[in-house]
C-alpha cells in the first residue's frame, strides 16, 4: 500500500491534525504520528488510511483515481475574463475615515471617464469572448456618473446572453435617475453598514442629516428591491469596535444575514489617520467574539446568521471547486478572469493593486484601455501564483484549502517572494483554518448547529471529522 | 396503468417496421410517419404509406408523436418512444450475468437484437427526450451498445440518455470511446450496494463483483464518463451505509449524484421482500440514509432519495427526494386522497404490497 503525504500540525487541544494534498483530513495523536514517520504502520493505521482516502494500492486503482480527481478540483483553472471592476468616478460624496479606495472631492474636476475613455470601455467589453458578464461599479462614488454607468448597463444588456450589474453605492443621494438605475432586476447594490448606527455616523456619515439620509435609503431600497438585491459589509475598526450583538441585530434589522466582517485595511489615506500598529491578534479575538455570538443565536432557532467568509473558508475545506472568491484560491492568476478599470483608463489585477500604485507604493497598473493589457508584468507576478511549490505550504495542512494574494505580500512585505509564513495572508488564513477544524471537532451541540446550516444540510454528523485513535 | 403495447390488427409486412403516429394534419409527416385518418369506435385508424394501421385503444390525444414498434404477424405493437411521457426505457436485452436480490426485472436466457429498431426509432424521437436505455444487463452486447450511442448522439445532438449498466464490462479499451461521447448526453447508472466488497457479492450474487466494479469506475472517471451511483436501500446494507458514503466521498468524488433508493416488489424483490424491506419510516430506520446524505452533500456531492413517499421521510430531507417512479407504474393509495403533497410525491409503485409495506403512510 502507498501513502500520499501527509502533512500534519498540533491542535489547540492537544491532538494532532493530519491533512493530504487533495484535502483529505484527520485527527490523530503523538503515537500515530510516529509510527507513520519511522514507516511502522500498524494493520489497522492502514486500514483506516485507506478507508479514509489516504493511501492506493497501484497508480490507475479507483483510489488513486479518486485521490486524483479531488486533487485536481482543487485547483482553480482561470476561464475566461467575465467580471470586470469598472471605476467611472473617484469622487465621492462622503470623506469616510478610512477610505482605502483613495477618493476625490465631489466637486473636483479630471477624476472621471472621459467620453473617450467610456467609448473604449465599451470596444473593450465588446471584444471580449465570454457571453456572461458581470460588471461591478466601484468609485467613489459610482452613481455620482448614473449617466455612464447607465451606458453601459445599456451595451451589455445587447451585447451579451447574460449580464449582471453590482453598485458599490453609500446609497447617500439617491434621486429619479439613481433610482431608476438601481430597481432594474439585473443589478444589485452593495454597501455599507458599519455595525450601528452610531459606528455608521462615526465612521462614515458624521453629521446627522447624512447618517439619516443613509438609513432612510436602505430602508427604501429594502422596500423597493427586497433583501435579496441588497447585500452590506461592515468595516470595523479595531480600536473601537461596535458591540457584536448590536452588529448582528441592526443587520437582522435589514433582514441581511449572512454578515462579511472586515477589519479597517490600515493603508493608502487611512493610514495616515490609523497608527499601522499590528492589529491582528485584536483583530482575531473580535471576529472570535462574533462568531461565537453567532452560534449561539443560531442555536435559539429562528433566523440564523453567517460569517460570509468563515463559512467560505469551511466549504474551502469540505469540498471541492470552491474558487469563486477571487481573494482566496490556488493558483490566483491575476489579470485572468477579472480586472479593475480605473478612472483613468489604467487596468489593475485587484482592487488593491488599484490602492497601491495611487499612494505610490509600487506601480501595479497592467496596462491601459487604450494601449492593452502589459501581459510581461502579469507574467513576473503570476510566476508566484500558486502555493503548490513553495517551501512554507508544502509542509502545511491548510494549504489544499489555502490560496494566494500576491497584490498582499506586495503591498504588507514589499516583496511576492519571502517566507510565506510571515506573512499578513498566511496568519490570516492560519487563524481562519485553526478555527475551521475547532470547529468541525467539537461536541457542542449548538456548534453542530451552526456548522450544519453553513454546510448546508439539516445535521452535520459526527464522522465528517474523522478520528483515528 | 400506462399501456406499453397496443392491439394491433396484423400488418401484410416482413420485415418490422418502426414508424411515428401522427395527427391528421400534421404538417411535416414524413415517410416514416402514419398519419391519423379517423377512429373507428374503439380502433383508431393510420394511413402508414398506403397500408391501414389500426391501433385498438389508443385515442389519437394519447398517442400523437408516440413511436412503435409492429413486428410481422405480431397483434400488438410496442410502444417505444411516448411523447408525452418524461418515462422511456428502451429494453437492450433480457440476460444478464449478476442475480441481484431485489432485481424488478429477473433475467432471462432468450436475447434479440433490438438496436437496429433503437436506431430508427432514435431518429423519429420527439424533441429533447431523455431515453433509458436498460436490460438486462446492456453491456453485454457493449460493441452494438457504443456502435447505436455514437450513432444516435450524432443524429440527434438534442437527446439524452440514462443507461443502467452493472459496470461488470467496461475495459482500459474503452476509455476512448467513453471519452469521445459528452458528458452531459450520457448517464452511466450503476448500482453499488456496500463498501464491503463480499456484501455487496451477495447481494448481486457474483462473486468478484464488487472488484471488477471499482476497476470499471476507475475506468468510467478517466473517460470523463457522467455517473449516477445507486443504491437500493434494503436490511442487509443499511447498516453500511455511512461506511459507504465515506466511499463515495473518497473514491468517487467525480460521480454526478448518489440516488439511495427504496425496493420495488416485483421480480425477485417480491420473492425476497420479506428479508430485503427496510421500512424506513419506522422510528431510527432513517438514520443511516440522513446521515449518509449530510455526510455526501455537506461534502459537495449531490444525494438523491428515489422511489420514496415523501410522508415516510422526515420533513428535513423530502427536498431530497423528486418524483421517480414511472408513470406506467406508479399509483397512490387510497391515504393519499386527501394528501396536499400528492403532487410533488414518488406515490408507491403499482406493485407496492399495501399489507407489507411502510407503517408510516399518512397525509401530509
Amino acid at each position: 500500500m502507498n501513502v500520499w503525504p501527509l502533512k500534519f500540525r498540533p491542535t489547540h487541544d492537544g491532538a494532532i491534525l493530519f491533512a493530504d494534498d487533495a484535502g483529505g483530513f484527520f485527527r490523530s495523536d503523538g503515537a500515530f504520528l510516529d509510527r507513520y514517520a519511522l514507516g511502522a504502520l500498524t494493520g489497522s493505521d492502514r486500514e483506516f488510511l485507506s478507508a479514509n482516502g489516504h493511501a492506493f494500492e497501484t497508480e490507475g486503482d479507483l483510489d488513486h483515481t479518486g485521490f486524483a480527481y479531488r486533487w485536481a478540483s482543487r485547483q482553480a483553472a482561470a476561464g475566461d475574463l467575465a467580471y470586470v471592476i469598472l471605476v467611472p468616478t473617484l469622487r465621492c460624496n462622503l470623506a469616510c475615515s478610512y477610505c482605502q479606495v483613495s477618493r476625490a472631492d465631489e466637486r473636483a474636476r479630471g477624476h472621471d471617464w472621459t467620453e473617450e475613455t467610456l467609448k473604449a470601455v465599451i470596444a473593450f467589453l465588446d471584444g471580449l469572448k465570454t457571453e456572461s458578464i458581470k460588471v461591478e461599479f466601484q468609485g467613489g462614488e459610482p452613481l455620482l456618473r448614473v449617466d455612464l454607468l447607465e451606458r453601459v448597463r445599456a451595451f451589455c444588456r445587447r451585447r451579451f446572453k447574460s449580464a449582471e450589474f453590482v453598485v458599490c453605492t453609500n446609497l447617500q443621494r439617491l434621486g429619479a435617475a439613481e433610482w431608476a438605475f438601481i430597481d432594474a432586476p439585473d443589478t444589485f447594490v452593495s454597501t455599507s453598514i458599519d455595525g450601528n448606527v452610531a459606528t455608521h455616523r462615526a465612521q462614515r456619515t458624521i453629521t446627522d442629516d447624512k447618517t439619516e439620509e443613509f438609513f432612510s435609503n436602505l430602508d427604501l431600497a429594502l422596500e423597493r428591491l427586497g433583501p435579496g438585491r441588497i447585500s452590506a459589509l461592515p468595516t470595523i475598526d479595531v480600536e473601537a469596535p461596535p458591540p457584536a450583538a448590536s452588529v448582528l441585530d441592526t443587520y437582522a434589522r435589514y433582514g441581511i444575514r449572512s454578515i462579511y466582517l472586515r477589519p479597517i485595511n490600515y493603508q493608502g489615506f487611512a493610514r495616515k489617520r490609523h497608527a499601522a500598529l499590528n492589529v491582528m491578534d485584536r483583530w482575531n479575538a473580535i471576529y472570535r467574539e462574533f462568531v461565537d455570538l453567532m452560534i449561539e443565536r443560531n442555536a435559539e432557532g429562528g433566523e440564523t446568521f453567517e460569517e460570509y467568509y468563515l463559512v467560505h473558508c469551511l466549504r474551502r475545506v469540505l469540498r471541492t471547486g470552491q474558487d469563486g472568491h477571487v481573494d482566496l484560491r490556488n493558483p490566483n492568476f491575476l489579470g485572468r478572469d477579472y480586472l479593475v478599470l480605473d478612472h483613468d483608463g489604467r487596468f489593475y489585477p485587484t482592487d488593491e493593486a488599484r490602492m497601491m500604485t495611487r499612494i505610490g507604493q509600487i506601480d501595479l497598473s497592467v496596462g491601459d484601455i487604450f494601449s492593452g493589457l502589459d501581459t510581461s508584468k502579469l507574467d513576473a507576478l503570476n510566476a508566484h501564483a500558486t502555493n503548490l511549490f513553495d517551501p512554507d505550504c508544502l509542509h502545511c495542512p491548510y494549504q489544499a484549502f489555502c490560496g494566494v494574494d500576491l497584490v498582499d505580500d506586495i503591498a504588507r512585505e514589499g516583496r511576492i517572494d519571502g517566507p510565506k509564513i510571515h506573512t499578513d495572508f498566511c496568519r490570516r488564513h492560519t487563524f481562519m483554518f485553526d478555527l475551521v477544524f475547532e470547529l468541525l471537532y467539537s461536541r457542542d451541540p449548538k456548534v453542530r448547529r451552526s456548522l450544519a446550516i453553513w454546510a448546508g444540510v439539516p445535521d452535520l454528523p459526527y464522522s465528517i471529522a474523522p478520528e483515528h485513535a | 396503468m400506462i399501456p406499453l403495447r397496443f392491439k394491433v390488427d396484423p400488418l401484410p409486412v416482413d420485415e418490422p417496421i418502426v414508424t411515428r403516429l401522427r395527427a391528421a394534419d400534421a404538417p411535416d409527416a414524413g415517410p416514416f410517419d402514419a398519419v391519423f385518418l379517423g377512429a373507428d369506435g374503439p380502433v383508431s385508424e393510420f394511413d402508414l404509406a398506403g397500408f391501414p394501421l389500426r391501433l385498438h385503444d389508443a385515442p389519437i390525444e394519447d398517442v400523437e408523436d408516440d413511436v412503435i414498434l409492429v413486428l410481422p404477424g405480431q397483434a400488438s405493437a410496442h410502444r417505444l418512444i411516448r411523447a408525452a411521457s418524461p418515462h422511456n426505457t428502451l429494453l437492450v436485452t433480457e440476460r444478464c450475468d449478476q442475480l441481484c436480490l431485489m432485481c424488478s426485472q429477473p433475467p432471462k436466457r432468450h436475447h434479440v437484437d433490438m438496436f437496429p429498431h433503437f436506431r430508427e426509432a432514435v431518429r423519429l424521437a420527439p424533441r429533447d427526450v431523455y431515453i433509458g436505455l436498460s436490460g438486462g444487463e446492456p453491456t453485454l452486447f457493449k460493441e452494438d451498445l457504443f456502435r447505436f450511442l455514437l450513432d444516435a448522439i450524432e443524429a440527434r445532438p438534442d437527446v439524452r440518455f440514462h443507461i443502467l449498466t452493472n459496470g461488470q464490462h467496461f475495459e482500459e479499451s474503452d476509455v476512448e470511446t467513453l471519452a469521445s461521447i459528452p458528458h452531459d448526453r450520457v448517464l452511466w447508472g450503476i448500482p453499488l450496494y456496500s463498501h464491503v466488497p463480499a456484501r455487496h457479492d451477495e447481494i448481486v450474487v457474483k462473486p468478484g463483483a464488487f472488484d471488477r466494479l471499482m476497476r470499471s469506475f476507475a475506468i468510467l472517471a478517466r473517460a470523463g464518463a457522467a455517473i449516477e451511483l445507486r443504491t437500493v436501500v434494503m436490511k442487509p446494507n443499511a447498516p453500511d451505509l455511512v461506511a459507504l458514503a465515506r466511499l463515495v466521498t473518497t473514491r468517487l468524488p467525480f460521480i454526478s449524484v448518489w440516488a439511495l433508493m427504496q425496493l420495488e416488489n416485483i421480480g425477485y424483490g417480491r420473492k425476497n421482500w420479506n428479508d430485503l424491506f427496510l421500512d424506513t419510516s419506522a422510528p431510527d430506520a432513517f438514520a443511516p440514509i440522513a446521515e449518509a446524505t449530510d455526510l455526501v452533500r455537506a461534502r459537495g456531492i449531490q444525494a438523491l432519495l428515489y422511489n420514496f413517499p415523501l410522508c415516510t421521510v422526515p420533513a428535513a430531507y423530502r427536498s431530497l427526494a423528486p418524483r421517480t417512479i414511472s408513470d406506467w407504474k406508479q399509483r397512490y393509495l387510497d391515504a393519499c386522497t386527501t394528501c396536499s403533497a400528492r403532487g410533488a410525491c414518488s406515490g408507491f409503485f403499482e406493485w407496492y404490497p399495501d399489507d407489507r409495506g411502510f407503517s408510516g403512510v399518512a397525509p401530509l
